[in-house]
């Protein structure tokens, strides 16, 4: 095999585990944002704002008291979980009751929300950029395989491969959650239809406070566990949001396999089309698919969505 | 409603009469700002408000209109020709507008908002990346064909006004019937014989032309855009909704006096206070959608009901209510 | 009535005082909210450093110098919203600041319409001083000449015979990487590959393996923000060993690129107009007052914000009158020396009113920025070929 074989091969080994390590990153994201939307149907346009929060908890515990970032997931989950009921129930429930023509008002209230948040951290934090600078940042796992008389050489991020690890963890006992447990049935039945659930005795509001509480808490998890690879400033969130809906799509609403096949599919979507088609339009790959699916498979890629 | 009839010619002569008094460049161009916001909510009331189909997108729309105006006088033509971009920026937002319904007013419900956001993150990286035609994230800058605010206050007034005039006909017709139909319940729509998608597709044709020419104005208003200006989410698409929802969705004149409220208090809060003026316009949007849930022409109108419905109260016979529109 | 009486003899008792302390009122548009919000508030502080020294010595002509500084978000509208105030309402004869590229080329859209000078500080896009505007002044050099330090270095050291170009898809990355990729493409320097991508990016690693696949010389990057940290912590990762990694500026040469790309830092060169090692009178006075004020170190954008300053005032003092035309004819014949180095404005080329300086390069050495090019300014040796990743301590 010639080297530029072996090249090729190596780039193309590259593309697809950078694309799956990054895509359980986004799954997290989305799960969160599924969630909301399979339930409450409805936008969340603070998504990314609350993902900031937890990246500043994540960094506040670890340059105050040294706190490893996977550590303060015991923090920062129940932080989130507390911040999104507080949200649901004092700010999202007394506006989804009011008499309106159109359901969106509780959007353009995120709208607000995300305004506040992202201009506290402002106000709070300064606009300086910071890191977490975690001894094992860089720290690379290499796999080198002999092929042909070449070497191979691939190389695994450790703080990617834990965060995808983590990732796929919390999205199993998110899908175990909702199928096992009495709350996690109540969720589901919710999401399905909220009247009949209520009738069938349902608590919808606090069905829906815990379902606010446990996405936040899921994008709080994906901040904590992007610091250590990425940085943070009070303007972060706008472009995850995104990246959240249009994984949401792509699962299909409240399909927590969808989600994490959503979050997967646009992460290697983004990084083969960035190596093999053009880098500038890298952004624009998720929503091409984005749209593919939308006219072909309108109820996601597992066609068990509720549309 | 008799009211108006007096009241409207009056306000619009002083309207008429304003660049003649205020002389100050700076009110002016805040006015005219607004206007332009009055314009854009208006549009999106229409899809949004009386149609009931959500755009988290209109920013596409925007865009397109800006940059088919910028991209006129790039090709080489004066700035002058470029306010033919009113029309030929209206007529390219339609034409994208058209193709995205096509595909996409099959879908219901979220799904359509979203597509339309899509749409427009998908045209801003477009026009990030096909400099020949875009200049990408350069932008176009040219300098504007006038000199004085004036004539950009009377075209921006002759906009909202067409603009205004044509949704009122609109609602006040057949066509308008059929929107509200749809909205208050798609399938009673459809067992009636009225088709949703072409008439959905009306309504968003109609509501994509005063954006795109509304992006058109921007562009000659200001001489310059770049694509992350004209195709922004938080700063167009939401913005749009906002100024709709804060003045009173489904009603004729809440985007004006959203637009109004937008402008003013986001100029008053960023000169007062330099730091952290936009927290305050977050809880200002907070506390408008808890206490006004329908904005506030529409919980005016709320309030003028209930208040009617007391009087009336003897004469209120069983009527069914029929999807209606406010004032 | 009292009452009145008593405001009207407190304000007849004030007057005199107030005609004494004489002001001179200077608009700045800066981004205080937003993604740019940390270049702005540096900006700010700079300028607000600048102006106290300035009032502290007895202001210009009697007059103390104050700042109008307003936040426009980034935001163009905004931007030229601000400037139009400034100019129409408040009157001032003269416009200073703006960061961006787009904000600044949208206020001298403004400017120029109005007939009201106005000084360039940050904004490096090259056309903002290509239109002919005879009202457009810029203090830092374009976009395309922040690469000559680094294109002598070429010619002189590296020699290098190809180069893979990543950069911001922005105003300023397009700019720099144009003049890069034109620079290389005349000098027989083969091109690997020239790619833009959108701020932000989380995972850099599938286009950075295409650039190990295509084995470079030179890996040069534009990058504005926290971009240039992840590019360099992720080609140590990919181990990607060109002879050398430049930066166009910007991302490169922050003090956060030291921390946050830590060890993945070292080595890597970046063009830069300014660096405290300067020999400019003033440099390192006022990286080490910025320093002891706000607790934080200044880069080239503090000290174009400060050397603003400094250029205005002694504006200010030339000008017969204090008007926009005062102000132009004083503005264009400006030769002064300032921190940040030599300024005056001149035409040549396509440019008009364009200051012309010599750019430099810097290299991080044991966790520093030190000046490595051109040889009269270098306060370190420059360290070529850097070793390769797996060869480091």
């Amino acid at each position: 095999m010639s080297p530029q074989v072996a090249g090729q091969i190596e780039l193309l080994g590259q593309v697809l585990i950078s694309g799956i390590l990054l895509g359980g990153l986004y799954a997290l994201i989305g799960l969160g944002m599924s969630l909301i939307m399979g339930v409450m149907k409805i936008i969340n346009l603070a998504h990314g704002e609350l993902m900031m929060v937890a990246m500043y908890i994540t960094f506040w515990a670890f340059t105050l008291w040294k706190v490893d970032p996977y550590v303060s997931l015991l923090i920062v989950l129940p932080l989130m979980f507390l911040l999104g009921v507080g949200i649901q129930k004092y700010l999202l429930a007394p506006v989804m009751d009011a008499n309106t023509v159109l359901p969106q008002n509780q959007v353009l209230l995120t709208v607000g929300l995300g305004l506040v948040l992202s201009n506290l951290a402002l106000l709070l934090f300064t606009a300086n950029y910071r890191s977490v600078p975690v001894s094992y940042a860089s720290k690379t796992i290499y796999w080198d395989i002999k092929m042909g008389g070449q070497t191979i050489s691939l190389s695994f991020s450790f703080p990617f491969l834990v965060a995808f690890g983590i990732a796929m963890v919390l999205g199993a006992l998110l899908f175990l959650f909702l199928g096992k447990t009495d709350t996690g049935r109540a969720i589901r039945a919710t999401a399905q239809d909220k009247r009949a659930a209520a009738l069938m005795g349902v608590d919808t509001k606090k069905i829906t406070m815990i379902t606010f509480g446990l996405g936040t808490a899921l994008v709080g998890a994906a901040g904590a566990l992007l610091d250590p690879v990425y940085y943070l400033y009070p303007q972060i969130g706008g472009p995850f949001t995104n990246k959240a809906f249009v994984i949401t799509v792509l699962g299909g609403m409240g399909n927590i396999p969808g989600a994490i096949l959503g979050g997967l599919v646009l992460g290697l979507a983004e990084s083969l089309g960035s190596v093999y088609i053009s880098l500038g339009y890298k952004e624009a790959f998720g929503f091409v698919i984005f749209v593919a699916v939308l006219i072909f498979m309108p109820k996601g890629l597992l066609g068990k969505g509720r549309a | 409603m008799k009211s108006s009839r007096f009241l409207l010619p009056f306000a619009l002569v002083v309207i008429l009469l304003i660049p003649a008094v205020v002389k100050s460049p700076y009110l002016l161009h805040m006015l005219i700002l607004s206007m332009l916001w009055v314009v854009l909510g208006q549009s999106w009331n229409l899809l949004g408000g009386f149609t009931g189909q959500i755009s988290y997108g209109h920013a596409a729309f925007f865009g397109v209109g800006a940059y088919t105006t910028g991209i006129i006088v790039k090709l080489g033509y004066s700035p002058k020709v470029a306010w033919s971009g009113l029309l030929f920026g209206g007529l390219a937002a339609a034409l994208i507008a058209a193709l995205i319904g096509w595909i996409c007013f099959r879908l219901r419900g979220p799904y359509f908002s979203l597509s339309v956001l899509a749409l427009a993150e998908v045209l801003r990286i477009v026009a990030i990346n096909f400099k020949a035609l875009t200049n990408g994230a350069e932008g176009i800058l040219y300098l504007p064909a006038f000199n004085g605010k004036a004539y950009y206050y009377y075209i921006v007034l002759a906009l909202v006004t067409v603009n205004f005039l044509v949704i009122r006909s609109v609602m006040r017709s057949k066509l308008g019937f059929y929107f509200l139909a749809i909205r208050e319940d798609q399938d009673a729509a459809e067992s009636l014989g009225i088709n949703p998608t072409r008439y959905k597709l009306t309504s968003l044709l109609i509501s994509a032309f005063f954006t795109g020419a509304g992006g058109a104005f921007y562009m000659n208003y200001l001489g310059f855009i770049d694509p992350g200006i004209v195709f922004s989410i938080p700063d167009i698409s939401v913005m749009m909704i906002l100024v709709t929802m804060l003045g009173g969705a489904a009603t004729f004149w809440g985007p004006a006096v959203g637009a109004v409220l937008y402008i003013l208090c986001s100029e008053f809060l960023r000169v007062w206070l330099p730091s952290g003026h936009l927290i305050f316009f977050g809880i200002l949007i907070i506390a408008i959608i808890i206490f006004f849930p329908n904005g506030i022409v529409g919980s005016l109108n709320d309030l003028k009901a209930r208040k009617k419905r007391r009087l009336a109260a003897d004469a209120a016979a069983a009527t069914p209510t029929a999807p209606s529109v406010a004032a | 009535m009292k009452k009145t009486l008593g405001v009207i003899a407190a304000v007849a008792f004030a007057l005199p005082l107030l005609a004494q302390d004489k002001t001179f009122k200077i608009g700045i548009p800066l981004p205080l909210t937003g993604a740019e919000a940390k270049f702005g508030e540096m900006e700010k502080q700079a300028y607000e450093m600048a102006t106290a020294e300035i009032n502290a010595k007895g202001g210009v002509k009697g007059h103390k110098l104050v700042l109008d500084i307003q936040d426009s978000g980034g935001k163009p509208e905004t931007a030229s919203g601000i400037v139009e105030k400034f100019i129409t309402t408040e009157k001032y004869p003269i416009v200073v600041g703006e960061y961006t590229s787009q904000c600044s080329y949208a206020v001298a859209g403004v400017a120029e319409k109005y007939n009201v000078p106005y000084l360039v500080v940050t904004g490096a896009a090259d056309k903002i001083t290509q239109q002919g505007w005879k009202n457009v002044f810029r203090l830092n050099p374009p976009a395309s000449l922040y690469n000559m330090g680094v294109f002598s270095f070429f010619e002189t050291v590296a020699k290098p015979t190809s180069i893979a170009i990543l950069y911001e898809n922005t105003d300023f990355g397009n700019s720099t990487s144009k003049a890069m990729k034109e620079y290389c493409e005349k000098n027989r320097i083969n091109v690997v590959l020239a790619e833009g991508y959108q701020a932000g990016g989380v995972d850099f690693k599938p286009i950075l393996q295409k650039v190990k696949s295509l084995r470079p010389d030179v890996v040069y990057m534009v990058s504005y923000l926290m971009d240039a940290s992840l590019l360099m912590r992720q080609s140590k990762e990919l181990d990607i060993n060109p002879k050398i990694f430049i930066g166009g500026g910007a991302g490169h040469t922050l003090p956060e690129f030291l921390t946050n790309a830590a060890e993945a830092s070292e080595d890597c060169m970046s063009a830069t107009l300014w660096t405290p090692q300067v020999k400019y009178p003033g440099a390192k006075k006022f990286f080490d007052d910025f320093k002891a004020k706000f607790g934080k170190e200044p880069d080239y954008h503090g000290a174009e914000a400060y050397a603003a300053a400094y250029v205005l005032a002694d504006t200010l003092n030339r000008a017969q009158a204090w008007t926009p035309d005062g102000l132009r004819a004083a503005l264009a014949a400006t030769d002064m020396m300032t921190a940040f180095g030599p300024v005056k404005f001149i035409s040549w080329g396509a440019f008009t009113n364009q200051n012309k300086m010599d750019t430099l390069v810097l290299q991080v050495v044991n966790k520093k920025f030190e000046t490595v090019w051109p040889k009269e300014a270098a306060s370190a040796k420059y360290i070529y070929p850097a070793p390769r990743w797996r060869d480091r301590k």
